[in-house]
């Protein structure tokens, strides 16, 4: 039995870059991107195409350093929007860029891993929501930290009695991030899947436009109490974020 | 009577080349093999150190590798590899973990000791001793033949296990916490066996004596 688990250490660790970088935050084939930052998020690039996560459900592949140099500046203006002491908070430490990010196939924007204070980003997502979904990806690794404080149960009871969320964010066909026209208690299409992807839809148009946020909810008493919910409960980590 | 017979040119050049080639084989064999025919061994006699109450020696198969510890940096850390070194629980440890060029990891006390290698928990033992709290330094930079104490993916999990740099590495910078130095050794450390492009390693080097120095 033993000499079979070494086999099988050994045989899944030779096929991968096990460098230091790795052996810190176990994903292999990657290189530094920047490392010196004001609010001390440090930055990876895959130089190699990459397989992680339980039965290597997670992949993305080598990022283009053209195509990273040019969208960096709108990613790094997006990450200052965060202090070190915050980042701390909701141990995120890492952003891995990497390009077309499947989580069991399914496509995807971001991937936040709390344990090694990670955020993978797929730098080729749609440009059209690129800036929200960082945010909103950070907002899974708020949550992630701080599940009483961003609590599903009393988040959920802002809506109709009548309406209900769906079992995950993927087993239902509410996948569109567009902003609706009339909101109705949810932001976008993709609000209505679960309760944490409805807060995250909230922190990303709050973080990157508040306005729309303050003009919606003028006539929209649960998308209100809701943001009012994300704001609050924001203020007992960071009272400066928002 | 005999006749002597001359060995024509090519013959000669054919006797020459059979020569050599023994003479390479039997150099290969057993000298070069040697890893540690061409590295200094490092004679503590003849060594001498400002802050001898933090210095501790590694013996490995090619010689001693001297560390100064930084207990001003690092002073829990630093006290619990005293204690590990004195109670000779670092001798027999594996280098198991070893990535090329890179840093070297060893100091498993419970399924790292060579004489109880197991594959199969190895990189989990404890000492006995208890948990740590990182003690991270964001002025530390870990630069060749720094040593540091490895952790799980989680802060304040330091227990017994230590790895050295072989290398600059700017990411581990406030990522770990820092113990010391090598000041003499790190030819004798970049000797330590490598695993065959896996960075767990079969049959491992391992730590002969682990000792703090003792001065007169």
């Amino acid at each position: 039995m033993k000499i079979l688990i070494l086999f099988i250490l050994i045989f899944h660790i030779s096929h991968v870059n096990a460098g230091e970088i790795y052996n810190l935050i176990k994903i292999p084939n990657l290189e530094i991107y920047k490392l010196k930052n004001d609010n001390n998020i440090r930055y990876l690039s895959a130089k190699g195409n990459f397989k992680i996560g339980v039965n290597k459900n997670v992949t993305c592949d080598k990022v283009n350093i053209n195509n990273l140099n040019s969208k960096f500046p709108l990613i790094e203006k997006n990450l200052n929007l965060y202090n070190s002491n915050f980042l701390n908070k909701i141990k995120l430490k890492y952003i891995v860029f990497c390009e077309n990010l499947f989580i069991s196939e399914i496509n995807t924007g971001g991937i936040p891993d709390n344990k090694n204070r990670t955020l993978i980003l797929d730098i080729n997502f749609n440009q059209k929501y690129f800036e929200r979904m960082i945010h909103h990806e950070i907002f899974h690794m708020i949550q992630n930290s701080y599940r009483k404080v961003f609590d599903e149960n009393e988040f959920s009871s802002f809506n109709e009695d009548s309406f209900n969320y769906a079992e995950c964010s993927t087993c239902s066909d509410r996948l569109n991030l567009d902003l609706y026209e009339n909101t109705d208690g949810f932001l976008t299409e993709y609000s209505k899947s679960i309760p944490s992807e409805d807060m995250a839809e909230i922190f990303s148009f709050l973080m990157v436009n508040q306005n729309i946020i303050n003009e919606k909810i003028k006539n929209d008493k649960i998308l209100s109490n809701k943001v009012n919910f994300i704001k609050y409960s924001l203020a007992k980590i960071d009272k400066n974020i928002l | 009577m005999i006749k002597s017979i001359k060995a024509s040119k090519s013959e000669k050049i054919l006797f020459t080349f059979l020569i050599s080639l023994a003479i390479f084989a039997f150099t290969s064999f057993f000298l070069l093999k040697n890893k540690c025919l061409f590295v200094e061994k490092n004679n503590l006699s003849k060594l001498k150190f400002n802050k001898p109450n933090n210095i501790a020696v590694m013996n490995v198969e090619c010689g001693n590798v001297i560390i100064e510890l930084y207990p001003d940096i690092s002073p829990k850390a630093v006290e619990r590899f005293k204690i590990l070194i004195e109670q000779k629980m670092y001798d027999g440890s594996t280098f198991y973990k070893v990535s090329e060029n890179t840093f070297i990891q060893a100091g498993d006390i419970e399924y790292g000791n060579i004489n109880n290698l197991d594959y199969s928990k190895i990189g989990s033992g404890v000492s006995g001793l208890g948990l740590l709290k990182s003690e991270l330094s964001n002025d530390f930079i870990f630069v060749e033949g720094s040593v540091g104490f490895a952790r799980t993916t989680d802060f304040d999990t330091e227990d017994s296990e230590f790895f050295i740099t072989l290398k600059e590495i700017p990411i581990y910078q406030g990522e770990y916490t820092p113990i010391g130095k090598v000041i003499y050794g790190l030819d004798i450390l970049k000797t330590i066996k490598k695993g065959n492009k896996a960075i767990y390693v079969l049959r491992p080097d391992y730590i002969n004596t682990f000792r703090m120095f003792k001065f007169n």
